[in-house]
């Protein structure tokens, strides 16, 4: 499955990954090179104490000199510190948070294809039948709904009303309590950002599953004798998959940036999180660091879905 | 049609099934209930966002006109948020702004990708190798996070947030006419009116735009649910309209830290956008099933 | 000869579409004898396809078999449950289609598809079913079998991709082979290897081969026996060098009047026939191919003509035949085959 050229082809990947990292995280520093100080001043520090933090910062020296740092720093994988906790180091806040947000997006992905499939099989299964229309209108309807709209329902029926009907014996705590000790940890959020590319998956899956269903080789399979499960599972599931991979990438990019809005409402400490905590704070240094972080987040993840490609469909070698 | 000469089809440039595509498309647009129930929503929307330009039960900023976090009542059909403020009023200015930005993104998307994608589909050459490297370069990028660093950049209003998104929606528009004009411009009838002397503007914006205008149309029209959807994400992180303009996404992510004391408040504006974001793109799916040939049976 | 395996009767397939019933095959009965070789030839579209479709109910929506049997072994493979007619597929009737290309499962190795047929009906362990699948590769004839069925079907040749389909019917020693235009899709040169191989294949196994195809080279090369198909039924049967020789029905006879010459599996359609083929939707009234046969008289408008007797073993649905042409319409030397030109009995007369 995998050859040297595959390597080969990881490789020149990750180079160009680590170029658009280094790109996007110069565009938000030159961007915003002005902002830092600001927000500084406003600190309520005043005058040699202001000058001695931007000296720690290094924000007296022209823009030149601090561009240069900043990407020597990068180079050495160093994000800076913080305007707001002086002191603490950026990065490895960034991929611990990085590394959160990629578990909660892993889970909603597997959500994504494991619903969006079945429903997308049963429908085309059952084509034309009252199950099918249901679960068309269900799709578009999931996909038309926000996920930050699912996430404040989700939260409504278990965090409020299911807890008022048990009279508080199912009590669910917003938040991130550790693991997955607790359903609103990562189910439910990973349901939220899941569900809408779920619907897309679903409507695509059925489509494909109907054309691949008509072709020439699930004749075959039927004239050999195969059992019906084995037909749609082995035989036309896994070619009805080859075109619904080519919109994983967007829906895990749909995943990733609604992670931004779902991580704040459940109060998972992930990127998404950070950012809207950072903006909030103006640690500019910080808001860089997260663009980082996503930068290299989607470039990881457009990789493994090409990779995804290789897996499904021996016609496709890099 | 080959053998034609090119004079004649000069005189005559659209494609002959032109006419019919339309009456077509319109007859299946019609049978499509789906798709004319949202349409029927939306006008409603339309209505209720011009209404609330010139009377609203409340005046929509007002703070105080009732008991904070209180129920819906026959005085406040849906309530008041945070601070006391009619959230049925500020509802109906949040149409406003949805629809502004949903629509004026597109037009802007229009009025930028077409004439790009025109130009790089009939010219090619130099300009549709460097448009094609842009849209390239950020092909896998999520429209959202570099709308979210642009509005970050620019400072959050309503006229960043349409420049924000279509500075992105942009692109896809251009991919899709330059392959649209890719294709035109080999049909016998664009080459016989180039051949007939036509300029590029009058070819262009005369024969090959006509015959691309229903996937266009498509990708606009799902391009504006799109655009809400995008509104709403930044207003919820507060990098949306500044208050205290009301938008669905700040009143939802307003209404969600009262969620256990008041849940209309994030219930009202959470209905109402998931319900325009589903007639549009009903109509966006009935559109597409008329007009689009490449879905065609 | 011995007693039929398979005997067909009465098969009657339906496609209900929007603009009527097609009766794509109308009352289609024969019976096929073990280990013998059965050709059915005819023009595109006159049912060959459906009819083998229909002996493994495999038949396409919205087609329906509403009539007839087909008997197998005792069975009448049309009352049977789903289940017992999959466990026949393949084990006992095995098929083989007309495009390797589309007929494979790009997905999945070529050995491994060879291997899943026996798995289907036999018990064995994976690993033991791979082997066999190499052993089968090898007996089509696959160089280099071993690594080929490591191969997926896109990394072969279109010739290869047929013989992994023969190998794949094959896999579970079936006592029927249907081949439906096996050759169609292939080059020239490959055609006469993979109608050799059959041949082989049909004298070493003792497998009855059902061989389909529009191309009566192909039929005098490889079949004993043969049936003429027309707008979904049987105009004529019997052995093949007596239809070859002494062709009876106006159909047949116009089909090898217009192969060049009968030596070798050159791909070459039937299309020097005057007029274009029935549809199926409104067949013709009386005899289906009167519209186009050059012998027809004013019972072939109205009157559907019976298989019968003709010679010894040979049966042809015909109110004239070719004996009768010969004799008294002057057939072996007409040049002009137009509708009617022998007999005189033009179209327009009968019309009110
Ligand atoms: N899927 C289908 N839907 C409707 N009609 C069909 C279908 N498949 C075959 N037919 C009809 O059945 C007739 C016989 O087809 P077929 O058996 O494929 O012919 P051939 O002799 O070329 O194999 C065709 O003329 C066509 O009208
Ligand atoms: S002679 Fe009559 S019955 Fe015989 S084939 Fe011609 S039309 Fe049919
Ligand atoms: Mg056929």
């Amino acid at each position: 499955m995998f050859t040297r050229g595959t390597l080969i082809y990881i490789v020149q990947r990750l180079v160009l990954i680590t170029l658009a990292v280094l790109g996007v995280s110069s565009l938000v520093f030159l961007g915003i090179h002005r902002l830092p100080g600001d927000a500084l001043f406003s600190e309520h520090l005043r005058g040699t104490q202001y000058e001695l933090t931007l000296h720690h910062y290094g924000l007296d020296r022209p823009l030149w000199q601090q561009y240069l740092t900043f990407l020597g720093n990068m180079f050495h994988g160093d994000l800076g510190e913080s305007l707001v906790n002086r002191g603490v180091p950026i990065t490895p806040i960034v991929l611990r948070e990085m590394s959160v947000s990629a578990e909660v997006g892993l889970v909603a992905l597997i959500f994504t294809i494991g619903l969006g499939m079945s429903f997308g099989v049963i429908a085309a299964l059952r084509q034309n039948t009252w199950l099918d229309y249901l679960l068309s209108t269900t799709s578009v309807i999931g996909y038309s709904m926000p996920n930050f709209v699912i996430a404040t329902f989700l939260i409504l029926v278990f965090g409020v009303w299911l807890e008022n009907i048990t009279h508080g014996n199912f009590y669910f705590e917003i938040g991130w309590p550790g693991r997955y000790g607790s359903i609103g940890a990562i189910w439910l959020p990973a349901f939220a950002l899941g569900f809408p590319s779920a619907s897309i998956v679903a409507r695509m899956t059925r489509a494909s599953m109907l054309e691949v269903l008509q072709q020439d080789f699930i004749r075959t399979a039927r004239a050999k004798g195969l059992a019906p499960a084995t037909i749609t599972i082995r035989h036309a599931l896994r070619n009805a998959l080859i075109p619904v991979i080519t919109v994983l990438g967007p829906l895990a990019m749909a995943i990733i940036t609604g992670g931004v809005v779902v991580e704040n409402i459940f109060g998972i400490p992930g990127l998404g999180k950070e950012f809207a905590t950072s903006i909030l704070n103006r640690d500019y240094n910080v808001v860089i660091g997260v663009f980082t972080g996503y930068a290299a987040l989607v470039g990881l993840t457009n990789l493994g879905v090409d990779l995804l490609y290789v897996v499904i469909d021996p016609r496709i070698r890099y | 049609m080959a053998a034609t000469p090119a004079t004649v089809v000069a005189a005559e440039p659209i494609a002959p099934a032109q006419a019919s595509l339309w009456s077509d498309a319109w007859r299946k647009l019609r049978r499509n209930r789906l798709a004319l129930g949202g349409a029927v929503y939306l006008t409603l929307v339309v209505v209720v966002a011009l209404t609330a330009l010139v009377w609203t039960p409340y005046p929509m900023a007002e703070v105080g006109v009732g008991i904070p976090y209180s129920a819906p009542s026959l005085q406040h059909w849906l309530g008041l948020d945070t601070i006391g403020r009619d959230v049925l009023s500020r509802l109906m200015v949040g149409a406003q702004v949805s629809l502004l930005v949903g629509v004026g993104t597109q037009l802007v998307v229009l009025a930028i990708g077409v004439p790009i994608g025109l130009a790089a589909g009939y010219f090619r050459g130099v300009f549709d190798q460097v448009t094609t490297f842009v849209i390239n370069l950020f092909y896998g990028v999520p429209n959202l996070l570099v709308a979210l660093i642009l509005v970050f950049l620019l400072g959050p209003s309503l006229t960043n947030i349409i420049v924000a998104i279509a500075a992105t929606g942009w692109m896809d528009m251009a991919r899709l006419v330059r392959g649209q004009t890719l294709s035109l411009r080999e049909r016998d009838f664009i080459e016989a009116s180039r051949a007939a002397g036509a300029r590029p503007a009058k070819i262009l914006f005369g024969h090959v735009l006509p015959n691309a205008l229903g996937p266009i149309i498509v990708q606009a029209t799902f391009g504006v649910p799109a655009a809400i959807l995008f509104e709403a994400f930044m207003s919820f992180l507060g990098l949306g309209v500044p208050p205290p303009m009301p938008s669905w996404g700040s009143m939802a992510a307003d209404g969600i830290t009262a969620i256990r004391i008041a849940a209309n408040l994030v219930i009202a504006p959470a209905v109402a956008l998931s319900l325009t974001l589903m007639a549009f793109n009903f109509v966006g799916d009935g559109l597409r099933d008329a007009l689009d040939p490449r879905q065609r049976r | 000869m011995a007693t039929p395996i398979l005997q067909v009767k009465d098969l009657q397939t339906q496609f209900t579409t929007h603009d009527g019933v097609v009766r794509a095959v109308d009352g289609v009965s024969f019976d096929l004898y073990p280990g013998e070789s059965l050709g059915i030839v005819g023009e595109s579209g006159s049912g060959k396809s459906v009819t083998a479709l229909s002996l493994l109910r495999l038949v396409p929506n919205p087609g329906r078999i509403v009539g007839g049997q087909v008997l197998f072994r005792n069975d009448d493979l049309l009352q049977l449950s789903d289940e017992e007619m999959r466990e026949i597929r393949g084990r006992d009737i095995a098929m083989i289609f007309q495009d390797p290309q589309s007929s494979l499962n790009p997905v999945l190795r070529t050995g491994f598809q060879i291997a899943e047929a026996m798995l289907a009906h036999q018990r064995s362990t994976r690993s033991q079913a791979l082997r066999r699948a190499v052993e089968l590769l090898r007996r089509v004839r696959i160089p280099a079998a071993e690594s080929r069925a490591k191969d997926y079907p896109h990394q072969l040749s279109g010739g290869m991709r047929q013989r992994a389909m023969i190998a794949m019917g094959l896999a579970n020693a079936p006592a029927i082979v249907v081949a439906d235009e096996p050759t169609t899709a292939l080059d020239v040169t490959v055609q006469a290897q993979i109608l050799e191989l059959l041949a082989d294949l049909n004298h070493e196994l003792g497998a009855a081969v059902v061989m389909i195809t529009h191309n009566m080279g192909v039929v005098a090369g490889l079949c004993t026996r043969v049936l003429v198909m027309y707008a979904g039924q049987i105009v004529e049967q019997g052995p093949v060098e007596q239809i070859f020789e002494d062709p009876q029905h106006p159909y047949t006879w116009s089909l090898l009047k217009s192969i060049p010459r009968v030596d070798a599996v050159r791909h070459e359609r039937l299309r020097s026939i005057e007029g274009i083929a029935p549809d199926l939707l409104r067949p013709p009234r009386g005899c289906r191919f009167h519209p186009r046969c050059p012998f027809r008289v004013e019972k072939c408008f109205s009157d559907d003509p019976h298989l019968i007797e003709v010679k010894p073993d040979q049966r042809a649905a015909c109110w004239v035949t070719m004996d009768r042409a010969r004799a008294e319409m002057g057939a072996d030397d007409l040049l002009d085959i137009r509708p009617g030109s022998a007999s005189g009995v033009q179209a327009g007369r009968l019309v009110e």
